[in-house]
């Protein structure tokens, strides 16, 4: 008997992986209903032991978004061949995607006591340590990862950390030497266009984002990153032709309509122009950038009460922010209500570091006030700014700007400054409007939308550009009391990663 | 000794009486309960689900009321207007027959909010014919005026002035359909069928019992010796019920060659064309409604809303306070006019138009919708303390308001309490599992955690809820980027 029993065994004996070819050749033709026939009929001639059915049947699971699943068919793979980096760093992987970092962490470096030189064990190591916050040690799993095998979405998360801490240049280092690597990656590109655009540095900046154009003449980061340098520079038409592009591929974008309404603002369309931020603000009512100029439209439209309103909800939404405790005051002064107006100007002063027209403009409150002691103060202040500012770059100011605090110099018989080369030789009676004019400057990165911040992908970081304050100060014809007329101003934004969706809501009737 | 002679006479008085009286104490007693029935149009779970009678059950876009992402462009998009169910936008007018989308299955239907499908809490088959019927025997102390079921019909069917109050009465006041529809068979009989009115009583019975193609054909019949436009307003419903809406705009404009100008059949075109999510035909007819008739509530109040949600608030505000000017005066308009001069920035009169509408608010739905566009006014001044005590109260008013927790959650997640936004957002969409927002914040909040498996399922239905939203689609690609990479 046990002769016979032996003779009949071993031919019926499976062979395990007789069928992988197959899965293997399905599985990458993406046919994943056939796959999954075979994969079932291979297990249940194998008993479940055929660790490359388990092994594809997890990673269809993975692509169809069932982690939990794919998980457990992981952990059995590895039970089924624990010797096996893969299928530890498979395990790791769905830990990951399933939010579990530390778990993830301990099975990556399990993985990597099988295999040390593997550059994704790194990488995801560095990305795990990322996400709990620990950046040291991302960046060092990070640069071990580069060192074993460089690779575009290293070059990314690096590039990230270095953000997420501050720190500018070297993130465009790491990204300068990520696009050495791979020249045609459109993420890479506008990223660092981006991040050259924050740092001011626009010849490099439109050099990488038309690098990024011509290669995906559609992204839409990159064309609206284009388009607020076009408007920076006035060319309002032709930032609008970019716009147009790809509004239709991003009907609903916030930043896009904001965009849109400050070119029209700057050919001064401005009925169209509020139209466009109203709707921008419709979609998105916790950017504080949109209320701005919105404010900002409506003071140089003359409707001061509006223009309150929107001021004052962008202050609260931001309230860190002098030039819109300037413009507040402006509204104010012309909604008769000196007071506050004061109070006001007296908060942008003590938050404002390096913009003279807050101090103009109070300068001409006070002096219109009779106050001419704290106007002469303010004026001095003003000028400190304006030396300031002159030795650190090369802006020019705006010559109407000028105009007004050159009359108001004279009116204060300040003797000439040495700022401003000819003094203006207007008599005391001329008043001046106060400027209503900034731009909105330096926001910490990530200010962005607050909310975009908290909910933003982990792909973005919040992005923000600087530009430089293209004030205009405008000087009314002499008699006119108090009339703000407000220079262009654009305060493009970049696409943010995330807006929140209210909508408003009417009740049926 | 008297008495005896006085007795009979009397009796013989009120026999000579008796039919004018009888016939005028049914008809006031119907009056009472008269509902028009063009606008009685309801649709319980048993008909929206379990009754088939569409023909195609594919049918091509643009041609079916059942399929709501049937749009042609031109209306807003979800990320402006809100919607009620999967895609159809809120309307500006609520009529009684007026449908938000249909439930799929049995199960869904009993899961959603009662209110959520129809203007009235649905029932399980059009109960409320039933209890239209025992409300009214309730207000007469002494039982029923006519005991139905020992009348002798074709007796009263002999006499037309008297059939006609009887049939009115056991339709509208007693809702027994089986019996009005014996009575109108054996009159129409009498009358040798050359009666219209009797031929439109018997579709009206048929359609009341969901027999729609008899009902067609006495309606067609009908329309041939007669024109009317009750009749055509008839056919055209019963075409609706049958989902084609192509046979009832042909309907309607047949019958606008016959009877130019009027008001209801145009009326009807737009209402077609809103269901069809057409917004920008529905809204050229209202204008022709108003070219007729400038005070038309409904056409005045849907072409106000649509400008409102087309970034014409101001334009919408003229529209409402003509409304106003007419005498309306009821919580929803003021709700409405305080959103429009918000949104026109008419700062002066907001506020007291939304206090006039928190006085007038009826019940609790409504204050919760005050509040809710309160919040949204406070959200817009910057006030997120603020716009979070409205919301919060709007809660307390209405428990299910899917809205209010979706922005919320917005609000808490501003001051990074994670957990807390979770929950609401999870509140939000099981509770409307038709606004795309709860998913979409839902889904961008666990990727930001991490959590990525959620962060797909969430994304998954918020595409389904809005498939045309840009954000999600980058989400969705971005999180497959994800799972892919090995």
């Amino acid at each position: 008997m046990p002769k016979k029993k032996r003779k009949k065994e071993a031919p019926e004996l499976p062979i395990l992986e007789s069928k992988n070819w197959l899965i293997y050749l399905l599985y990458v033709h993406r046919d994943y209903e056939e796959c999954k026939a075979v994969i079932k009929e291979q297990l249940q001639e194998s008993h479940g032991l055929c660790e490359y059915a388990v092994y594809v049947q997890a990673l269809i699971f993975r692509l169809e978004g069932k982690i939990q699943e794919s998980l457990e068919l992981f952990q059995t793979c590895s039970i089924l061949n624990p010797r096996s980096a893969d299928n530890l760093k498979q395990v790791a992987r769905s830990l990951f995607l399933l939010g579990k970092h530390k778990a993830a962490i301990e099975v990556y470096s399990e993985a990597a006591k099988l295999d040390e030189k593997d550059w994704e064990i790194s990488h995801n190591l560095g990305v795990c340590y990322m996400h709990l916050k620990h950046f040291n040690k991302a960046q060092d799993q990070l640069n071990n990862a580069l060192e074993l095998n460089r690779h575009d979405l290293t070059y990314m998360m690096l590039g990230k950390i270095h953000l997420l801490e501050g720190e500018v240049d070297k993130a465009i280092e790491v990204y300068k030497k990520a696009v050495e690597f791979s020249p045609e990656n459109t993420d890479l590109l506008t990223t660092l266009g981006l991040l050259y655009l924050q740092r001011g540095d626009y010849q490099k900046a439109f050099e990488h984002l038309g690098n990024a154009l011509t290669y995906d003449p559609t992204n839409y980061k990159a064309t609206l990153a284009a388009g607020s340098m076009m408007q920076v520079h006035g060319d309002h038409d032709v930032a609008l032709s970019k716009y147009r592009v790809v509004a239709s591929a991003a009907p609903e974008s916030p930043p896009l309509w904001n965009n849109i309404g400050m070119c029209f603002f700057g050919k001064k369309k401005y009925v169209a122009a509020i139209s466009c931020l109203k709707r921008a603000n419709y979609l998105a009512p916790f950017d504080w950038k949109i209320l701005y100029n919105l404010g900002l439209v409506h003071l140089t439209m003359q409707q001061y009460a509006s223009a309150f309103h929107f001021l004052s909800a962008a202050i609260s939404l931001q309230p860190k922010m002098g030039e819109l405790y300037m413009l507040l005051a402006v509204a104010l002064t012309n909604l008769e209500d000196m007071e506050n107006a004061k109070r006001s100007y007296e908060q942008a002063v003590a938050l404002d570091k390096c913009n003279p027209l807050v101090n103009l403009n109070y300068a001409i409150l006070l002096y219109n006030q009779g106050d001419k002691q704290g106007a002469l103060c303010q004026y001095q202040e003003m000028e400190k700014k304006v030396s300031m500012v002159k030795e650190s770059s090369a802006l020019d100011f705006d010559p109407e700007m000028v105009e007004v605090a050159q009359k108001m110099g004279a009116a204060l018989q300040v003797g000439e400054s040495l700022v401003w080369t000819k003094p203006s030789k207007e008599s005391k009676s001329k008043q001046r409007a106060p400027a209503g004019k900034a731009s909105s400057t330096q926001q910490p990165l990530g200010s962005n939308q607050a909310l975009g911040q908290a909910m933003s992908s982990a792909a973005g970081y919040g992005k923000t550009l600087q530009l430089p304050p293209g004030a205009g100060a405008a000087a009314k014809p002499p008699s006119l009391p108090l009339e703000p007329e407000p220079g262009p101003d654009t305060s493009p934004e970049v696409p943010a990663e995330a807006e929140e969706q209210s909508k408003s809501r009417e009740a049926g009737d | 000794m008297e008495k005896p002679i006085y007795r009979p006479v009397l009796k013989m008085c009120k026999i000579s009486y008796l039919k004018a009286a009888w016939s005028l104490k049914t008809r006031a007693l119907t009056e009472m309960v008269y509902v028009d029935e063009i606008d009685m149009d309801e649709e319980g779970i048993a008909e929206m689900i379990l009754d088939e009678n569409a023909i195609a059950q594919v049918a091509r876009p643009g041609t079916s009321l059942k399929l709501p992402g049937t749009s042609q462009g031109g209306g807003p998009s979800p990320a402006v207007r809100p919607v009620t169910q999967s895609g159809r936008p809120i309307t500006g007018f609520v009529r009684p027959s007026t449908q938000g989308g249909r439930p799929s299955t049995m199960e869904q239907a009993m899961k959603t909010p009662r209110t959520a499908l129809t203007a009235r809490p649905i029932t399980s088959a059009s109960g409320r014919y039933i209890r239209l019927g025992t409300a009214s025997m309730i207000t007469n102390p002494d039982g029923p005026f006519i005991n139905l079921s020992r009348l002798n019909l074709s007796k009263y069917a002999q006499k037309p002035k008297l059939a006609k109050a009887l049939f009115e009465y056991i339709f509208h006041h007693e809702n027994d359909v089986k019996n009005a529809l014996d009575l109108a068979a054996l009159a129409t009989e009498h009358a040798q069928f050359k009666d219209w009115w009797w031929k439109v009583q018997i579709g009206k019975c048929y359609y009341r019992l969901g027999l729609y193609r008899e009902a067609e054909k006495q309606y067609k019949s009908a329309l041939k010796q007669q024109d009317m436009v009750d009749t055509i307003l008839y056919l055209a419903k019963v075409y609706l019920r049958l989902d084609q809406p192509l046979t009832a705009l042909n309907l309607f404009k047949q019958g606008l060659d016959r009877f130019p100008g009027e008001v209801t059949l145009i009326c009807g075109i737009a209402r077609i064309y809103e269901e069809m999510n057409n917004i920008s035909s529905a809204a050229d007819y209202y204008k022709d409604v108003l070219k007729q008739d400038n005070t038309h509530v409904e056409a005045i109040a849907c072409i106000g809303s649509n400008h409102f949600y087309s970034d014409q608030p101001e334009i919408a505000l003229r529209f409402y306070r003509r409304l106003l000017q007419m005498g309306v005066y009821n919580c929803q308009l003021f709700n409405n006019l305080g959103l429009c001069c918000f949104y026109a920035q008419q700062y002066d009169m907001t506020l007291s138009s939304f206090e006039r509408a928190l006085f007038l608010a009826e019940n609790e739905e409504e204050t919760a919708d005050v509040w809710y566009n309160l919040g949204h006014v406070a959200v817009g001044i910057g006030d997120l303390n603020l716009a979070y005590q409205c919301f919060k109260l709007t809660l307390v008013n209405n428990n299910n308001y899917a809205e209010a927790y979706n922005n919320l959650a917005v609000l808490e997640m501003r001051k990074g309490r994670v957990e807390q936004a979770r929950v609401l957002l999870q509140t939000a969409s099981s509770l409307a599992p038709h606004l795309y927002e709860p998913h979409y914040n839902f889904a961008i909040l666990s990727e930001k955690v991490g959590d990525l498996q959620r962060s797909f399922t969430a994304a998954q239905k918020s595409e389904e809820a809005f498939p045309g939203h840009v954000d999600t689609k980058q989400l969705i690609k971005q999180l497959k980027q994800h799972f892919t990479m090995l």
